[in-house]
């Protein structure tokens, strides 16, 4: 008889990995499924993967200069993403290349750029199968660092939430009543880049966009306000990074990439059994209300 | 409702444009305080671009714009509002925006903030809107909503563009109501405006806009064929070959 | 005029003779290991020119026309042989030359294992002492065969390299009868090493599932964490694998210390630390020591 029990809690209380990879995870989603809900809600979908090469490079770099150290891949990755960030905000604000053509532009760029550095310095694969990160391999001070980013995430969000959802609703409206719309602009972005700087310790930068995004995905068929959405988003979040270290306990797959396949297994249901808009719902007939 | 000081808006020969072409070209006047002025013109007249000058998100070529006082309030509803009405925000968290200027990015809403929002959903016929998710509303609903949010912002200064567009007659009635107590409460009103009934019969002054300022003054006055018909005689599309300007102030 | 036509050509061999024995003998070697057993026995008397060179993988060698050029400027081909040059056969036809092919490893009592997942013949001979004094000998052969006149020079070279060997060989063995007995044994991804196993004693575990390619799964570091815990192992040497922080998890969550790196079929570019067969062996039983002992 399968015990639940023993497929479901023993693996984490049978080894110390298991648990910082289930630790280090949740503390992403935490961080990071928010900013996907409103980087979804925002048409910005694909902003997460352009972050994503633009970090890469940075990161690359750090690990060039010095090896494998926390310090130098984050500092590395965070500094290109903001570059990144900031000449596509400069570029859309004066001149005529709308946001999307401005960030596609540095993120190309910069990844080219990462590219040749690297091999100059030598062989590449080596450095792109280190970025690839591992949530199997998550020390104290990786953890440290991602619960930190977490925090850093949870707290800019709260206070850049009002004028960030107004920059979403209304950005004319609140042109006119505040300064601060192009600062909860670039905080905004300043934040997708902690967010996927932090992931690509535990998953690689590629990965790490899935973690933000497709939980988001899901959460917009269980929930039409916002806050429904931030809360789902962030639930399946972890349920995700849950479930996929286990599959890749019993079935030996890689436990990046099967995280990212349970949240796409929870979207796929949301899709099908979602509360709000899913495809079962609508194609099944129910009364309607009195008004 | 405190009691809105009042405050003209001065043009200074003032030019507006994109790209050095001028969508207002030297328009000087003044939009007396608690005046209630329609602006008309023909398509690409620059009412909108004038609107936007006043407004202060567009910087003017040439020449000055002056308020009766330094940091006047003031409301501004765009024409195509950049509104996402897929958002998912609630009736009355966007009519609360309206209270930016008073509580900022992070003070909270008080009892008596609270109330005004019923109030002003009551006012705008919306009562129990307050939940509703904007891409629930109708175009009629959603404008209420926005001149709700309009309310609420207690400005001197207002000014709204095409307010009326393909909303039904009931909303418009309704809502032009609103446009005249506030008239009554002394606020400046500048409203661009297609539908020359309504100019006719709400509007006591009148801008007829042309790129260049074709008539300004009393609505009786402004509202004749002559300058209707001088006014259609205006160039719509920008010159290629335009030399620079050198009219004087 | 006989007499004067035998005089000039007796000189005429006398002078050749003496240009004839300043050339070095031109040998190529397989393999970096291979080369440096050449160069010992031969000393200044041959020219060796490797193919596949220090730190280079002859798994994945692919010979180039230049390399079959050197083959057929060569007097004598060295090579490992029990399939360890699986492109030799291919390369000597290229060659057209047609050199003295020596197998170094000829005489060598070998063992079948599993390489890259399957059964074959283990090549790494060389991983025991005593078979490497095998391979000396048989080069001593080959090259006296090819270049009699230095019969003397290659026998002297060979004792002494073979004095060396034997000291080497007992280096090894003292050092690992410090090690206890229990700790005896490190996980290694290398599967190189089954000759230094059965003559030295250490047992050399294949980590279960690990691929040095894919990413890993968690089932793979569960199952790598509870061997080492199970067996007792106190060292890994995984430094194939291609995250070293995955090694560092390992290491610390088994209790197993992390080895450094071991030679397995190629000396060092640098002399340091393994740029000769003895350095290098020397090299490895020292990673070895640090490594298991308490």
């Amino acid at each position: 008889m399968i015990n639940l029990f023993d497929l479901l809690i023993m693996p984490f209380a049978d080894f110390a990995f298991m648990r910082r990879a289930l630790i280090g995870s949740i503390a992403l989603s935490i961080g990071a499924c928010p900013i996907g809900v409103f980087l979804m809600l925002r048409r910005m979908s694909l902003v997460g993967d352009a972050m994503a090469h633009a970090i890469l490079p940075g990161a690359a770099l750090g690990y060039l200069f010095a090896g494998l150290s926390l310090g130098f891949m984050t500092a590395g990755g965070l500094i290109a993403g903001f570059i990144v960030a900031l000449l596509a905000g400069l570029v859309t604000r004066i001149t005529i290349l709308k946001e999307d053509a401005a960030l596609a532009s540095f993120y190309l760029i910069s990844l080219a750029g990462g590219v040749v550095l690297v091999s100059l310095r030598g062989s590449n694969v080596d450095v792109l199968h280190v970025l690839f990160g591992s949530v199997l391999a998550l020390d104290d001070h990786t953890l440290l660092l991602l619960a930190i980013a977490a925090s850093v995430s949870l707290l800019s969000l709260a206070v850049l939430f009002r004028p960030l959802v107004l920059e979403c609703v209304d950005p004319s409206f609140l042109r006119t009543v505040s300064n601060s719309g192009s600062l909860s602009h670039y905080g905004f972005l300043a934040l997708v880049v902690l967010n996927l700087v932090a992931g690509f310790h535990a998953l690689g930068t590629l990965l790490s966009v899935g973690l933000m995004m497709v939980p988001a995905f899901a959460a917009r068929f269980w929930s039409s306000t916002l806050d429904g959405m931030i809360l789902f988003a962030t639930l399946i979040g972890v349920l995700s990074s849950s479930l996929g270290i286990v599959i890749s306990y019993h079935a030996g797959t890689p436990t990046g990439p099967t995280i990212i396949l349970s949240a796409g297994a929870f979207y796929l249901l949301s899709i099908l059994f979602g509360q709000k808009n899913g495809l079962i719902l609508r194609l099944l007939p129910r009364k309607h209300l009195v008004a | 409702m405190t009691k809105p000081r009042a405050s003209f808006v001065q043009l200074k020969d003032v030019t507006l444009g994109y790209d050095r072409h001028p969508a207002v070209h030297h328009v000087s006047g003044c939009f007396e305080a608690g005046s209630l002025t329609a602006v008309i013109g023909p398509n690409g007249a620059g009412k909108s671009t004038l609107l936007k000058a006043i407004a202060g998100t567009l910087k003017p070529l040439d020449g000055t714009i002056v308020m009766g006082t330094d940091s006047p309030r003031l409301a501004y509803l765009p024409q195509l509002a950049e509104l996402d009405r897929d958002f998912p925000i609630s009736v009355e968290d966007l009519v609360g925006t309206g209270f930016w200027r008073k509580i900022g990015s992070f003070r909270r809403y008080s009892s008596n903030d609270r109330l005004l929002i019923d109030e002003t959903l009551e006012k705008v016929g919306l009562v129990g809107f307050n939940k509703r998710l904007l891409g629930t509303l109708s175009g009629g609903q959603l404008q209420r909503v926005l001149f709700a949010r309009l309310m609420v912002q207690d400005a001197e200064i207002i000014l709204i563009d095409e307010p009326f567009a393909a909303i039904d007659t009931k909303t418009v009635s309704d809502l032009i109501g609103l446009v005249q107590h506030w008239h009554h409460e002394g606020r400046t009103i500048i409203a661009v405006l297609h539908d020359m009934s309504l100019v006719a019969e709400f509007f006591p002054d009148c801008l007829l806009l042309a790129r260049e300022c074709v008539a300004w003054g009393a609505t009786s006055h402004i509202l004749t064929p002559d300058h209707l018909a001088k006014a259609r005689t205006m160039i719509e599309a920008n010159d290629p070959h335009a030399d620079t300007c050198e009219r004087a102030a | 005029m006989l007499r004067r036509l035998t005089l000039c050509m007796l000189l005429g061999l006398l002078n050749g003779a003496p240009s004839h024995a300043a050339e070095p003998v031109a040998v190529v070697a397989s393999f970096s290991i291979v080369g440096d057993i050449v160069r010992n026995i031969g000393g200044d008397h041959v020219s060796v020119d490797t193919l596949v060179g220090p730190e280079e993988d002859a798994h994945v060698f692919d010979p180039a026309p230049r390399d079959a050029a050197r083959i057929a400027a060569a007097k004598l081909v060295v090579m490992n042989g029990l399939g360890f040059e699986g492109w030799m056969d291919r390369l000597m036809k290229a060659s057209g030359g047609m050199p003295k092919v020596a197998i170094a490893s000829e005489g060598v009592i070998s063992h079948s294992a599993t390489i890259d997942g399957h059964e074959s013949m283990d090549p790494h001979a060389w991983q025991d002492v005593s078979n490497v004094r095998i391979y000396a000998r048989n080069i001593a052969d080959a090259l006296i065969q090819i270049d009699p006149e230095h019969d003397g020079l290659y026998r002297a070279n060979l004792a002494r390299f073979d004095g060396e060997l034997i000291a080497l060989d007992h280096d090894i063995r003292s050092a690992i009868s410090a090690i206890p007995a229990e700790r005896r044994k490190i996980v290694t991804t290398h599967d190189a090493f089954g000759y230094f196993a059965r003559a030295y004693g250490i047992e050399m575990i294949a980590p279960q599932g690990i691929s040095t390619e894919a990413e890993a799964s968690a089932k793979d570091v569960a199952r790598i964490i509870r061997q080492v815990k199970a067996e007792k192992i106190p060292a890994v040497f995984l430094e194939n694998i291609s995250d070293p922080r995955l090694v560092e998890t390992i290491a610390a969550e088994s209790g197993a210390r992390i080895g450094g790196k071991l030679y397995s079929d190629a000396l060092s570019r640098e002399k340091e630390p393994a740029g000769t067969y003895i350095a290098m062996m020397q090299s490895n039983i020292r990673e070895l020591t640090k490594a298991l002992m308490p």
